[in-house]
Formats: structure tokens, sequence, C-alpha cells
């Protein structure tokens, strides 16, 4: 619940100045607008929606003109009432604040809002006079007091953020729209420029990321969300060709001393992101990797159907072209322990280990078997070894691949490319709920995967230790529980027996044993994860951790994210011995707390375009070869795609007590 | 952009199933239609801008065809813009209430703060698309004109052929749909973000050294004085009025046809005469025709043919369009051995001009200027090609697009309709075969070279002199013509608009594409709506088809139709160069091509560089 003095919030004025009636300013839904930081209280808050007053004393005038010099800012000038309007409300708001004579009136700003408000072409432009013209249209009283004298306003302090739907649902929080426009504008290369802002793994996420960004897009209420991962792809794929952009030393801009060294141990996802964004703030950065090759899950988890191998290593190597090291066969607990590192100089490590080990079921049998079982993580591996020609692997009779998650879609259709006669995967709950990206289902369904949802297995037949069947039961769904959950149960008698040669467990992984010693002074929580805190610091000094090891089993985008994340932490410890606080994550968390982006229906009639897709193999074809199912989309079909995003941009800006502390950039 | 091709006014009208109120009137409309379609299907007006229908470009920037609508089911008015929104059953859409008409006056008064408004130095002026707009919109007020703002935007003269003044683009982006989408360049970029948002080219090079191929097609759609030729006209009088110099004028087999309309005579008059007339008239000492010079380019070139057909080299691409050849010079260096080496017709006359009239007239060779007008831009960058400059001095001095001419004949106070048609009279250089006139369009290179090598390889001339299986107007056609003896049948392709062009340069290189000679005109039509050519307001190449009819009843009723039976002609080889693809004819009448790919390599940091963005991290 938040009182405010007055204000404005989705139409609806709020004002307790006169009114002895406190809930006529009182907004139950809204939460957690008291401080920015510690110890700063929130005097207003300005947004898509409206604006709220925490203090009476908030100059109108001064915030509304930070607000709408972040929107000239960030106006992309495509079109005419945004582009013009918002530098002329903007020079006049600062005249006026400044106590000098504008050339435009209130009246004038205002018919300009409202221009900006009905006509603008995209997101920006239509909301970034909302809060303008509701503080126009019912405090105009207060402006004018405010320019009366024509003294100058004190100058108020505070920040101003811009985001989009889509920016917010991504865990590295990439700027979509703006690589969507570089599309549309023209040049690929930049668009390539703002994903590697983020990361440099874009051909591999334009790949295979889950896309929550996606999920939130806005166009899925006119038609289709944008295809914003083919973008994405489609981008990172010329770095494949003749214009590919060079990696070169002079991105770092202050290269720091040579005994500025970090450990990163994992050359994963989490830890390339990491070392990459370590190299960039200047650091000498070693990677210590188990295995012969980079990528970690990407690189053994991931078939090279959906990825290709060299794709990936031109963007593991981005590491190598930045100064960094990698060093191989170094596994952390057998080759390398955190405290040899530390004696060895480095000043901070990051863990990014991953969740490699198997999640075995427990079920009847399993420990019996040994020839023909794989959990999930290891049959990918021997995948992997098979593409690579290092162990060649055959698959003959039937195979039964117990999980619904993606692991397990790579499981199936790995083993249909392997000859495998037929193929099952089996799921306890229903085909709608397995966490598998829906395209991955549909892929395999076309591969000729027989799906058998709602069955668990309760028993691995075996002979000599030979595999040879698999007990299975049918489940039911029961009533949805009181949060709307439906568990399911088994179908007492309905057992049955499926043949089977080779089964795979692809339920889950979990951080292998004998990495972390607890006697490395590194925490790990009662999943067995590595416990870390809000900046990613474990319990011992100078130990960062990140990705799969942290949160378990999760996604390429989200230990890309944490990579990021630890890199500025670990920065900021060795800099200052602390780390800072990060006034975008506050802004971003009081957005999310509050749902002030919502999800709001599109009113505007929208042509409709429907989305391009990638081309992709004949599934005949495609069954026989590891090579890569879906192609890249030409030009022309890039094009259209990015005229689809409607750039969703919001502005949102707080005028706070103290200024806001500094953090990392 | 809009991607979506469905030409409406083709659709059966059955299928305008969604009924629908536009000021009041009912209307039906097509599913997914635009308002504004379904509005200029009823015949209602909606003022617009960055919209142009003919090249289905309506990117939604301008937001001055802003209306009001009322969805069914809604009590609530909302603007939208009628280019990009859609019918929807039941919807009420008002285009003429006072709030609609204040909003798309504000608009226009918005553009109109950083539009540099000149008007009086413009090359647009009296045929401007923002003006007229103005008008419609009842403009009555310039609040926001912000002159310091307008003057800091980029001016690039950088190209001897364009001048891209972006203090008066209104960033309707048409000239990036049409290089991107049309001509498949892609050569413009939008750059900056803001007010400070404008054209640039790709990777940031000027004019001169970027992928631009100087087509001009987007100069064709530009509704401002943003995009032009450069003006040459100056420099022209300068040498009419010197009067120790010899002044020769030749004109293209195009522009005599495409001209007419500036002085508002019918679409596709034949102004040939008057044309010669108007030189005189300014003071031209000798006028010339280029058309007599296409007849001597398919004797060299036909006769370059039949012995890289006879040495079985394949394919041989035509050589006369500048923007071709700068096209396969930038964007694939590697085909330019397959380029025939005969210079165009505007350097063969030039060079003529400079040689064997001066030899011929006893005129002193240095004291010849050739002034040139062409419907196209990129023969101004042709006119400045190292490999036509002679120790300094050019084979042609000055080329002047259509456009350029019009105005330098209102300089001069002349209206071409008051004119009584004269004749040439120049005894050298000035008779024309059939085959010479229909240079101007799609597929008549093709036509004259087929005409003339056919008869050189049979002894006789071909009995169905008009090749109407040459004359469709499709993008990218393609014919088999027996051109008997021991030749036999050849393949031939002729394609117009540098994205068919492209297309097919593509199956070359792939070696799917089986044909012994290929034409290539790098406008859409071919010359007769080249990049130089007159502009039509709102729309593009609305005239072609008047335009190449008149071409065909040149080449019809011309007395010979053949080039290598043009008298003069004959008289020129006889006299002077001896035969065709001789040792002197080569000297002259060759020129050789190089490669001018645009490396374009950058860094990481270099892009980062360029990248405006609210949370840039490096």
């Amino acid at each position: 619940m938040t009182h405010i003095v007055y204000g404005v919030w989705d139409g609806v004025v709020h004002d307790s100045r006169q009114s002895a009636d406190a809930a006529q300013a009182t907004l139950p839904e809204l939460t957690d607008f008291d401080e920015f930081d510690a110890g700063n209280p929130i005097r207003a808050f300005f947004g898509d929606r409206g604006f709220l007053v925490f203090d009476e004393t908030v100059s109108l005038v001064d915030a509304l003109f930070h607000y709408m010099e972040k929107a000239a800012e960030q106006s992309c000038g495509a079109c005419t009432p945004c582009r013009m309007g918002t530098v002329l409300v903007r020079d006049a708001l600062d005249k006026m604040r400044r106590g000098l004579e504008s050339p435009l009136g209130f009246d004038d700003i205002e018919m300009l809002g409202e221009q900006m408000r009905q006509t603008s072409l995209c997101g920006l432009g239509q909301t970034c006079a909302v809060a303008l013209l509701d503080a126009l249209r019912n405090f105009r009283n207060k402006m004018e007091a405010e320019t009366a004298d024509h003294m100058p306003i004190r100058a108020q302090i505070g920040m101003a953020y811009m985001t989009a739907p889509c920016i917010e649902a991504c865990p590295s929080k990439v700027n979509v729209p703006r690589y969507i426009d570089y599309i549309r504008d023209g040049k690929p290369e930049n668009s390539l420029g703002v994903l590697l802002q983020k990361y440099p793994m874009a051909a591999t996420c334009g790949r295979v990321c889950v896309r929550y960004c996606e999920q939130a897009c806005r166009r899925k209420f006119v038609d289709e969300a944008v295809g914003i991962k083919t973008l994405k792809r489609y981008v990172a794929d010329q770095q494949k060709g003749p214009n590919a952009l060079k990696f070169t030393r002079d991105m770092i801009r202050k290269p720091l001393d040579p005994a500025m060294r970090v450990a990163v141990i994992g050359a994963g996802p989490a830890g390339i992101s990491c070392a990459y964004h370590l190299l960039l703030h200047g650091y000498h950065v070693d990677v210590f990797e188990k295995s012969n090759e980079a990528g970690g899950m990407a690189q053994i988890g991931i078939p090279s159907y959906r990825l290709p191998k060299d794709t990936l290593a031109l963007e593991t190597d981005i590491i190598v072209d930045l100064g960094g090291r990698f060093l191989f066969g170094q596994q952390l607990g057998r080759d390398v322990t955190i405290d040899g590192l530390f004696a060895q100089g480095y000043k901070a490590v990051f863990l990014g280990l991953g969740c490699q080990a198997g999640t075995s079921l427990g079920v009847a049998g399993e420990a019996e078997a040994r020839g023909g079982y794989y959990s999930g993580i290891d049959f990918l591996l021997s995948v992997h070894d098979h593409v690579d020609g290092i162990a060649p692997l055959a698959l003959a009779g039937e195979v039964v691949v117990v999980g619904g998650g993606n692991v397990a879609m790579d499981c199936v259709r790995s083993a249909v490319r392997l000859g495998a006669e037929k193929v099952h995967v089996v799921y306890r709950r229903t085909l709608e709920d397995m966490p598998a990206d829906h395209e991955e289902v549909v892929a395999a369904n076309e591969e000729d995967i027989a799906f058998h949802t709602l069955t668990n297995p309760t028993r691995i037949l075996t002979q000599a230790g030979r595999i040879t069947g698999v007990e299975l039961v049918r489940m039911e769904q029961t009533e949805p529980d009181e949060s709307g959950r439906r568990k399911v149960r088994p179908v007492p008698g309905s057992d049955f027996t499926l043949p089977c040669d080779t089964f795979i467990s692809a339920i889950g992984q979990q951080v292998e044993d004998g990495a972390l010693v607890e006697d490395d002074g590194v925490t790990l929580d009662k999943w067995r994860c590595v416990a870390t805190d809000q900046t990613l610091a474990t319990s011992r000094p100078g130990v960062f951790a990140g990705g799969d090891c942290v949160t378990g089993p999760s996604t390429l985008i989200y230990a890309m994210a944490a990579g990021l994340k630890a890199a500025r932490s670990i920065d900021d410890w060795i800099q200052r011995g602390t780390v800072r606080f990060f006034k975008r994550s506050r802004m971003r968390k009081l957005i999310a707390d509050n749902r002030i982006l919502a999800n709001d229906v599109v009113e505007m009639p929208v042509r409709n375009a429907y989305r391009v897709h990638n081309p992709e193999l004949d599934p005949e074809l495609r069954k026989k070869m590891f090579g890569e199912v879906e192609q890249t989309i030409s030009e022309q079909d890039a094009y259209a795609e990015a005229q689809r995003c409607m750039r969703c941009y919001r502005i949102y800006s707080v005028v706070t007590k103290h200024p806001i502390p500094e953090g990392a950039a | 952009m809009c991607t979506d091709h469905s030409d409406v006014q083709t659709r059966d009208p059955a299928e305008a199933t969604i009924s629908l109120t536009i000021n009041s009137h009912a209307c039906a409309a097509f599913p997914n239609e635009t308002i504004l379609s379904c509005a200029r299907r009823h015949g209602l007006y909606i003022p617009t801008l960055c919209e142009l229908e003919d090249i289905d470009h309506a990117p939604g920037t301008c937001r001055v065809c802003v209306v009001e609508i009322v969805q069914s089911g809604r009590a609530a008015a909302q603007i939208v813009t009628a280019c990009n929104t859609p019918v929807r059953e039941g919807m009420q859409v008002a285009t003429r209430t006072k709030r609609v008409r204040n909003m798309q006056k504000l608009q226009v008064e918005l553009l109109m703060a950083d539009h540099l408004q000149d008007c009086a130095t413009c090359v647009r002026h009296g045929d401007c698309e923002l003006q007229d707009l103005a008008q419609f919109v009842g403009l009555t007020e310039n609040r926001f004109f912000d002159r310091a703002r307008t003057l800091a935007r980029e001016v690039d003269d950088s190209s001897p052929a364009l001048i891209r003044d972006m203090q008066r683009c209104v960033r309707c982006q048409r000239c990036v749909a049409v290089c991107r989408y049309h001509q498949k360049v892609d050569a413009l970029v939008m750059s900056g973000t803001g007010v400070n948002r404008y054209v640039d080219l790709r990777d940031g090079y000027d004019q001169k050294n970027s992928t631009c191929v100087t087509c001009g097609q987007c100069v064709l759609v530009c509704p401002t004085g943003a995009l032009g030729e450069r003006d040459e006209t100056e420099r022209a009088l300068d040498y009419i009025c010197d009067p120790d110099l010899t002044t020769v004028v030749q004109f293209a087999p195009a522009v005599r046809v495409a001209f007419g309309e500036e002085f508002g005579m019918p679409a596709g008059t034949n102004v040939e005469g008057q044309i010669i007339a108007a030189c005189r008239k300014i003071g031209v000492d000798v006028v010339l025709d280029t058309n007599f010079a296409a007849d001597v380019v398919i004797m060299e070139e036909g006769t370059e043919l039949l012995g890289r057909l006879k040495r079985g080299q394949r394919p041989t691409f035509t050589s006369c369009c500048p923007a071709w050849i700068n096209f396969a010079e930038i964007h694939y260096p590697d085909i330019l051995p397959l380029l025939s080496s005969t210079k165009s017709p505007q350097q063969v006359l030039s060079t003529m001009a400079k040689t064997y009239l001066p030899e011929k007239m006893g005129i002193a060779p240095e004291k010849v200027r050739v002034i040139s007008i062409m419907p196209c831009t990129a023969k101004k960058d042709e006119a400045v090609r190292p490999q036509l400059v002679h120790d300094g001095l050019p084979e042609t001095d000055v080329v002047l697009t259509t456009r350029e001419f019009a105005r330098l004949l209102r300089r001069e106070g002349i209206d071409l309709k008051d004119l009584e048609p004269s004749t040439f009279d120049n005894p050298l250089m000035s008779e024309y075969s059939g085959a010479g006139a229909i240079f101007g369009t799609t597929g008549g290179v093709m036509e004259a070279a087929v005409r003339t090598i056919y008869a050189v390889v049979n002894g006789h001339e071909l009995e169905q002199i008009d090749l109407t299986q040459l004359r469709g107007f499709e993008g990218a056609r393609s014919a088999t013509v027996d051109l008997g003896g021991q030749i036999g049948e050849v393949k031939v392709a002729m394609v117009h608009g540098l994205g068919d062009t492209r297309a097919i340069v593509e199956a070359v290189r792939a070696g799917e594409a089986d044909f012994d000679f290929i034409e290539v005109m790098a406008c859409p039509g071919g010359c007769v709506d080249g990049g130089g050519s007159l502009r039509s307001k709102r729309a593009y190449l609305p005239l072609a088809m008047a335009r190449r009819k008149t071409i065909y009843d040149v080449d019809r009723t011309a007395r010979v139709r053949q080039s290598h039976n043009n008298e003069q002609v004959k008289t020129l080889y006889r006299d002077f160069l001896e035969a065709p693809n001789s040792r002197k004819a080569h000297d002259l009448l060759h020129t050789h091509y190089t490669d001018r790919r645009r490396e374009m390599e950058h860094t990481v940091k270099e892009i980062w560089d360029d990248i405006t963005m609210s949370t840039m991290v490096y």
C-alpha cells in the first residue's frame, strides 16, 4: 500500500492535500515506494501510467523536464511528433525551470503532448507525454505557481530509465527493440554490437535461447510475437561471412596492471560471459576448464543439429581475441584448488561449474543396469564425442528416454539420428506440461518419436546387467488443488512393459560431487548448489559464482546474465572491496514488484503480418544427420520481420531526496 | 515499410467484405486493407507525405495522414494513421473533423521545424510535395522552425552525380525503400536518433565512396529537394555563352519522349524537333544525336559479341548503362571480364565529337565542348571516369539530366510548346536508325544488336524486324534467337532494375544461367524512366508505358531500321574508323573496367562507438 500526496495513476486523480480523506490518495496495489536506496526516500515517480508525488515540495516542472529529457535523448527520430515534440517540450520546460522566458506556454506544451500521445508511431512517443498531460490537466495551477516568479527552480535529483517488456523479461536485459531497430535501419553490425554489450555468444543464443523476451512481446496481441531469436541469429550469423566484426584489444578501454588477474572456473556460458566482461574491464583472465573444449553445456549438452560446433567455437574464441587464456584439462578439486588459485596471485575467482552430473530416477533395477543405461547428460556427451569422431556411437533397437525438458528432447532427437529403430519419450505429466520448448517438441514429433505422456517408469528390467525392458505405469491428473495446480498419481493396475535396449534418464542434473569441498570455504545450499548472495558472492571472500551451479539446471541466457553480473561484482570487489548499489537493478525491481509494465493489450488496429520462420531441412533427411536443421533467414525476411516490432518502450523516473549512489556501468 | 505486395486495385470487388464508413460514406474494404487504400478507392482524399503506393511504401513515419476512428463496440474515438491502420468491420472513420485537421496541420508544422525552407533556391521549387502538403493542411504558422538546428544537418556533395541534402530531408525513407527493396543495392541506411536522424550511406562513407551506383531512383521518389542531381546548368551556360568555344549538344534516345510533360504536353510526346530548336535558340553550335552513337555501339558491340560467340565465351553483358557498370565494379567485380568493352553511346559520341567531327569540320578539337543531355544521373559519374578523361580533358564535358535541361530552358525563357520543331542538320553524326532509337527502353539494345548481327552472319536482313519476343516488360526476360549461319541459336536475357540484375548476376556466377548475351539496364523500365528523368509527384514511373510506346513508334516509322544501314555510320567507318573493332575503333571506342569493391571491415569498437543506446556498458 502506498500513500501519496497527489498524483494521477491510470487516469485516476489522487490528491490528499486539501482532503482529510487519506484513502483518496492511497494506492493499495502499489508497494516499495518508500526509499530508493537505503535512507534515500523516493519523492516522486513518473511513468507511462501517470505520476505519484510523495513529497509536496517536489517541482513538477523540473521533474517533467528530466523525464522529457530522457525521452528526447531516446527518441529514435523516425516519426515526426516524437522526434520534434520531445525536443520542443524539453526545451520549453528547461527554460521554465531556469526561470527564463519560454517560447512555448503550458497550452502549447499540452498541445504538443497530446500530439505525441495520439499520433506517435511507437510506444515511446505514445507514452512519454502521459505524465506530462496528467500534470498539465490536473495540477496546472501547481506548475504555474512553480514558474510564476520566474526564478530558477532548485534542481532535483533522481534517475530516469527506459525499458520495454521484452527487455525486462530478458535475464541479460538486452535492449531488444534497439537491436531490431538497427536491422530496420540497415545496420545489422550495429545490431550485433548491441548484443555484444551483454554477452559474446550471440549466435549461440540466437539458436538455443528459450526466449523470455518473446513471451513478453506485445505483438502477440496483434498476431504473433516478433521473431526476436530469429533476428538475433540473423545478425549473429553475419559473423560467418566476409563482413565479420573484428574483436580487438582496443575494445578494452582501460587495460589494468598485469597483477590484476582473475580465475574463471568452467568455460561454460556463465564462465565465458564472466571472462568476457572481466577482460573488457581490463583484467587478465584465465579460464580453467576440465574438458578440452570451451562452451560447457552449450558444447556438450546441445546437439550439433541445433548448434553447430564451429558456430560455438567462433564465439568462445572471442575470449582469446581479447587476451584471455583457456587452460584445458584443469578440473577444480583435482588439478586446481581455490586456495591454490589465490596463492598464485589471482585477485578473485569465479565459479561457473555448471550442473553436469545426471540425476538418477531412483527406480528398481536402476542400480543393476550397467549396459545401455545413460543419464541424459552422459548420453549427450557420448553423442558429442560421436559427432567429433572421437568415439563412434551406434544405437539399435528401442530407446526409452525419461523426462520432458529440452535435454530429454535433445536425447530423443539424437537417438533417432544414431540409428535407433524406435525412440520413446516417457513423461509423467501431460504434453502441455512439458518444460521443453514447444518447437523442440514439434520437431521431435515430426521425427517420429513416440510420446508416452502421463506415464512413469517403475522398474528397469535387466539380464546380466544388460537392459532388456522397462516397466511403466499410466498416470492420471488429480483435481486441481487450492493453488489450481494438478498433480499426477499412478493409475492402479495400469502397468505395462516396453522393450528397451537403451534407457536414458533425462530428468535433471546437479553439481558434480567432488568439485567443491567444504574446506574451500564455499558453502553449498540444501540442493547442493553453490550458495551466493544477491551480488553472486559466495561465502568465501573473493569467490563469486553463477550459472547452473548456483541456480540448478537453467538456461543459457540466465547463465550469461550471471556471468555479466558476477563480472561487475568482481570488479567492484577488487577495486573497492565491496559491491556497489546497482541503480538500474533497483528500478527494475520497482517496476517488477508493482507490475508497472502491464501486459496491456494493443488497442489500435494493426495490420497482420505473421512472423517469418527459419527455413528447415526436411524431417526425413535431417533424421539421418547431425547437420544443422534450422537455417538462417534471408536479408529480405530479416527486414520484414524487423518491421513487426512495435517498440513498446516506456520511460520511468524517480525524484529522490539524496543523490542515488553510482554503481557499475 | 509495408512488404505486403497484394495490389488492391486488381482484386475482385467481391472480396471487399468489410463494411465501414468514412466520413459517413459507406465503404467496402478488403480484409487487412489500410484505411488510406480504402479511402482512395472510394475517391476520398487524405493528405500523405511519406507513403508512396507505387513502391509499396507506408512506413508510417510522417504521421500526417491521421484520421479519427471509432471501432465497433467502442465509444471512444482514437487517432490513427490511415496509411498503415487496417480497416475493421463496423469502423467509423472521420478524416475532416476539427481535431483531425488540427493534428494534420500541427504535424506538418513539426516537419517544417527542421526543414530548410529556402524554397527559392531549392531544386524542387514549385514541384515539391512538402509545399503541396502545407497547402493541403492549410498551414498558416511556422512557430517551431530553428534555422541553426537545420543548418547543422549534413549536405553531402562529394559525388559527381548526386547531392544528398539532409537539411531538406523529411525522413520519409522512400529513398531507402527504393534502394533496398526495389533496386536491392541497399546502399542507404538510417543513422542517428531523435532530431539527428538522417539518411546515411552504408558504413558511413560519403556518396562518392559508398556502395551507391548513382542510378538515381532515390531522386525519383524523394518528395522534396533533399535528393537531387549535381546541378551543372551554370557550367553548361558558361560553355554555350563562350564565343571561343564550339559547343556540341547530344541528347539520349529516351530524352525526346520523356521531356514534353515538363511543358504540359501529353506523356510520351516526341519532342525531338523542339529540343533541336531549343538548343539552337540558346546558342548551341552543333546539335548531334546520341541515337547515332547507339548505332555505332551496335556495330562495335555486335562485332565484339560475334567474336566472343565464335570463341565460345559466354555470356557477354552489355555496357551502355553506367549505373550497371558501377554496380558490376562495386558489387560484383569478378564478372567484369564478361562485360562488353564498348563504350556507352554518350562516350562514343563525345569521342567522335572531339576527333572525327573536328577533323571533318575543320575546327580545333581543344575548342570543342560536349554537353550531353541524359535521362540519367549515373552518366555524370561516367563522364568523370578516369578511363574516359585523357590528359585532364574529359570526353564528355558536361552531363545535364533531363531535369536540368528543363531548368536551363526556363532560365532562357523558353517554353517548348511555343517552339517550331526543327530537324538535325549535321551531316556527320545525327542520322539514326530505328535500332538506335530503341536503346532507350528495356530490350532495345538486344533487339538492335540482333538485327545487325543477323545481317552480318547471314549476309541478308532479318525478315521479321520487330522482335516482339524481346519486348516484354517483366523485370527479367529471356528468349532464344536464331542468328542463323554458323552461330545458330543464341540464348539472350534482358533485365531492367538492379533487383533483377542482381539475381541474374548471382545465377551467372553460380553457373546456373545459360545465356550468350545479357542486356542490363539499371533503371526499372530502362532509360525512358531513368534516374535523371523528370520527377513525378507522389508517383513512381507512372508514364513508362506511354514513353515506351513512342520509342517503338519512332523505330516503326524510321526510314532505316538497322544500325549497319545508317548512312552516316557507314561513312564514319569508311572515312575514319576503317572497320568495326579495328585498331582505331578499339583505341577510341572501347574502354576497360576496374575492381572497385568496397571492403568493409569494422571492429567491434568502431561499432560500439557508433551505437546510441540508453544503457551502453562499454
